[in-house]
């Protein structure tokens, strides 16, 4: 992680924020070739830092082959969160992104996300069977894309779409 | 893999994503409310405001889409080229339709608002690795439609072959609410003829071309399809209230339609055979997403076919007329006159101050009162009275059976005693309880 520093301006989003992102919802990331060409797949956990200026998206190698080829070419990413029940959606860019093996902490988050989205659909009537198989996938397929937050857009349905998000200090 | 096969992802239950890139190659990722099957080869997207999605569209057309089928999880991917925006067109009214029942549904009356319909051609289309569920068939619609098609493609009889359909709807198909509405071209209106599921019949009742679900339907001659009700398309409730809000006092010619106070699913399907409109197929649910593409598809064909049954009756020359209807009896019923009372600005019918019926069907049954009160007569031929100036059909192609059925209904749900008999193919018989006494 890199270390505090002064220099550094604040992070693009506030705590609240942050455990909203990891709080088990719907994650996909997109990124884009040399070709201009766009890939996306859907996240299965997420990691924050402490001081929120890096995260870790969690993917299936098999799922997101095309994002990480393209990751890996290019370094850019775009990350987005959504809630079912709320549609509150957030979306993070970087241009950093690197492609890293899953720690222990990393497959923890994903059990934890798992859960915590399966618990989330329930209630609009998804079977948690379902939302289970669209989020399976065994522990060593998990990588992670770690990248630094760039941009920070709300895209929740409605007039503030869009929208550049700041963090009041 | 063709892409007709992965239509149940498009029905909305787990939301696509979809990446574009701008070009400096910063990749966004999108969530899309709706996706549309169109074709083979294409799909479309809701426009529905100026966002970065469709900056990069307008800057580079490439995309990406991911999909979700919601039964078995599996993922799909879709490499996507925009190609054009539509803003008019059967396209553009069905995702339109669409759209205002998925805002509704999610509380986004006010956000989601159609500003076109994205066409995008399908290069490739791959599923995704990861876990699956078993898929889990309901039904064979295939099967169904067949069955049904088999049932109806003999019948000769307007009346029979309506009944019959919504029946095998009920049975085969398992969907217990459904109407049948003919078009009445000079009118602009459609005109309910026969239900099944309904408290009332709503024989007669009306709806304007273009209204709500039916009458977009007609407008447009494309299926419309609605997974979750929306208010902007709920034609029953704003007729009904409307009527209620009249109250007594006005005179009444308004027959409420049938309809589900608890629909949730809706599906209204044009009947066109030689490129004219000759009416509406509709079904709905009170359960979301009840009809899929498939059913669409499935009544899509049998609409066609009870078109052309209907079109092919109304071609069919009606019986010689030998000219010799039988006067009937002479001698008047007994009892209290009912009182008849027309108003021929709109050819409306009041039996005992209470609406029969107007329009064409009103005329016929002025024509028949008349005829009765002067002659005695009591029999007459379809013949005899497509050529009758009194009777105000459009055109000669005009579907008289239609008209007399609708009459034929009504006088039965009135119960005001008088009715009509048909007593063989091209001849009926108007039976009055009690005397007519005509009110000028």
């Amino acid at each position: 992680m890199i270390p505090a520093h002064e220099a550094l301006p604040p992070p693009l989003f506030d705590a609240e924020l942050a455990a909203f992102m990891q709080g088990g919802i719907s994650l996909n990331i997109g990124s884009c070739g040399p070709d201009r060409r766009p890939s996306v797949a859907r996240a299965f956990g997420c990691r924050i830092a402490a001081d929120r200026r890096q995260v870790r998206m969690l993917v299936s190698s098999s799922h997101a082959a095309q994002v990480l080829a393209h990751v890996r070419a290019t370094g850019v990413l775009a990350a987005v969160f959504s809630e079912p029940s709320t549609y509150r959606t957030v979306q993070l860019k970087g241009v950093d992104a690197t492609v890293e093996p899953a720690t222990p902490e990393d497959l923890a988050a994903v059990a934890a996300c798992r859960a915590g989205f399966v618990a989330e659909l329930e209630p609009l009537g998804y079977a948690p069977d379902m939302v289970r198989a669209l989020l399976g996938c065994p522990d060593a397929d998990i990588v992670a894309v770690r990248f630094t937050p760039s941009a920070a857009f709300s895209q929740t349905p409605g007039p503030d779409a869009g929208r550049a998000l700041g963090v009041a200090s | 893999m063709k892409l007709d096969a992965i239509r149940g992802c498009f029905e909305g239950v787990v939301p696509g994503t979809m990446a574009t890139a701008s070009l400096d190659g910063t990749p966004n990722v999108s969530y899309l409310s709706q996706v549309q099957f169109v074709d083979g080869d294409h799909v479309a997207l809701t426009y529905q405001f100026f966002n970065k999605t469709r900056a990069n569209l307008l800057a580079n057309p490439h995309a990406v889409l991911a999909v979700v089928d919601p039964v078995t999880a599996a993922h799909y991917r879709l490499s996507l080229e925009f190609l054009r925006t539509e803003t008019a067109g059967p396209l553009f009214e069905s995702m339109k339709a669409k759209l205002a029942g998925i805002a509704s549904h999610v509380g986004m009356s006010g956000v989601f608002q159609l500003l076109g319909a994205d066409v995008f051609r399908v290069h490739a289309l791959e599923q995704v690795p990861g876990c699956t569920l078993p898929a889990q068939p309901e039904r064979n619609l295939l099967s169904a439609l067949r069955r049904t098609l088999d049932r109806i493609r003999a019948q000769r009889d307007l009346e029979q072959l309506l009944a019959d359909t919504l029946e095998a709807l009920a049975v085969e198909w398992d969907i217990g609410h459904a109407m049948a509405l003919l078009y009445d071209a000079p009118g602009q209106r459609l005109y309910t003829l026969a239900s099944r599921g309904y408290e009332v019949s709503g024989v007669g009742s009306e709806i304007a071309l273009g209204d709500g679900v039916i009458g977009v339907a007609a407008r447009e001659r494309t299926p419309i399809r609605i997974s979750h009700m929306s208010s902007e398309y709920a034609y029953n409730r704003t007729i009904r209230d409307n009527a209620q809000n009249k109250g007594l006092d006005a005179l009444e010619t308004a027959i409420p339609l049938p309809g589900l106070r608890q629909s949730r699913s809706q599906l209204a399907v044009p009947m066109v055979a030689a490129d004219r409109l000759i009416g509406v197929l509709y079904v709905e649910s009170p359960l979301d997403l009840r009809f899929t593409y498939d059913d669409e598809d499935a009544l899509v064909a049998l609409a066609a076919q009870l078109a052309l049954t209907i079109h092919l009756l109304q071609s069919a020359p009606d019986t010689p007329d030998d000219g010799q209807c039988p006067a009937g009896e002479t001698t008047r019923a007994p009892g209290e006159p009912i009182a008849v009372c027309h108003y021929p600005e709109n050819d409306s019918v009041f039996l005992d101050d209470e609406y029969l019926i107007k329009g064409v069907a009103g005329s016929i049954f002025m024509a028949l009162v008349r005829d009765h009160l002067e002659s005695g007569r009591s029999e007459f031929s379809n013949r005899a009275l497509r050529l009758d100036p009194r009777v105000r059909l459009p055109d000669l192609s005009d579907n008289l059976e239609a008209r007399l059925l609708l009459l034929s209904r009504r006088l039965a749900e009135r119960d005001a005693g008088v009715r009509i008999e048909k007593t063989g193919r091209g001849r009926f018989r108007l039976h009055a309880q009690r005397p007519l006494l005509l009110i000028s």
